[in-house]
């Protein structure tokens, strides 16, 4: 179901899954390439939580990403997170986010009760990554986004808030737990996998209620 | 060694779209750079970030040429010696 909200510079819109009360888990995604990438998979995890564990979920188009009306050439940290921070306020229960990689940036919000990270990439790694892209000259401008001077210069102070932190096996980084899987971020085409996909919604479903006990 | 080795067949089979009994093949002198048409420069880009990423590591420009990547061992013998300094 897609639902707006309304944030300080405009509106949204976001999808939802799921039961209308109790925790809900939003959703944060990638930013620019590999959020193309990781939105089916990300989907899969929330329509789980939804119909196997029943927990609600939300996945916002921040301002910026996506569907959004705002450009990239116009995109910045702040907007990002407090585009984050209303859609956990307007799915209204106690929020929970599930961030995955760049997405980890965004969700620091004190709306946000408690947090799950999946294979977070800190900002100054994201800058590293971005810059990398541009010299490469595959693409355009970086990775075929335009991006305000403002932005790039921000990443490196962008910090990854703690959080339960899950990574792929073979990630030598500190790690609450190591599941078995491809990185689907970096896939070539965007593909699924399903049985990751399930696994992390049980690991997600059994910490939100821990944390709700 | 053998993990560094482990991560690095890892982020090929991952970046390149490669199955898993295909990178599991690879020896220390199976050849990369040039002789696999997954690898171009967008490819390279990738590889070299989630080597960063799951690694730990930096790897910076000056350190990346045909040599670093002519091969799966010299490859992973570079990631060896940044990540165990």
């Amino acid at each position: 179901m897609i639902e707006p909200y309304d944030w300080a510079g405009g509106r949204e819109a976001m999808l939802r899954f799921g039961p209308g009360s109790g925790p809900v888990v939003i959703a944060a995604l990638p930013l620019f390439e590999e959020a193309n990438r990781m939105r089916g998979f990300a989907v899969t995890i929330l329509r789980a939580l939804a119909d196997k564990h029943g927990i609600a979920g939300v996945l916002p188009e921040l301002p910026g990403t996506g569907e959004s009306l705002i450009p990239s050439e116009r995109i910045a940290i702040s907007d990002l997170r407090a585009g984050f921070a209303a859609a956990a306020r307007t799915a209204g229960g106690r929020a929970y986010s599930m961030a995955i990689r760049s997405g980890a940036l965004l969700d620091g919000s004190v709306v946000v009760r408690r947090r799950w990270h999946f294979a977070p990439q800190p900002g100054d790694a994201l800058l590293r990554a971005l810059r990398r892209l541009h010299r490469s000259g595959g693409l355009p401008h970086y990775g075929g986004h335009r991006l305000p001077d403002a932005f790039l210069e921000e990443l490196p102070d962008c910090h990854v808030e703690p959080a339960r932190t899950l990574r792929l096996e073979g990630d030598t980084r500190p790690a609450d737990r190591l599941v078995p899987g491809r990185a689907l971020w970096r896939e070539p085409a965007p593909s699924q996998d399903s049985e990751l996909a399930h696994l992390l919604a049980e690991d997600i479903a059994a910490w939100v209620r821990a944390c709700e006990a | 060694m053998l993990e560094v080795e482990t991560t690095v067949r890892g982020v090929l089979r991952d970046v390149l779209g490669l199955s898993d009994d295909r990178v599991a093949a690879f020896e220390a002198d199976t050849p990369l750079f040039g002789a696999l048409p997954e690898l171009d420069s967008l490819a390279v880009a990738g590889v070299l970030t989630e080597m960063e990423d799951r690694l730990g590591i930096l790897i910076e420009d000056d350190e990346v040429d045909g040599e670093m990547l002519e091969s799966f061992g010299t490859l992973t013998r570079f990631a060896a010696r940044k990540s165990l300094g």
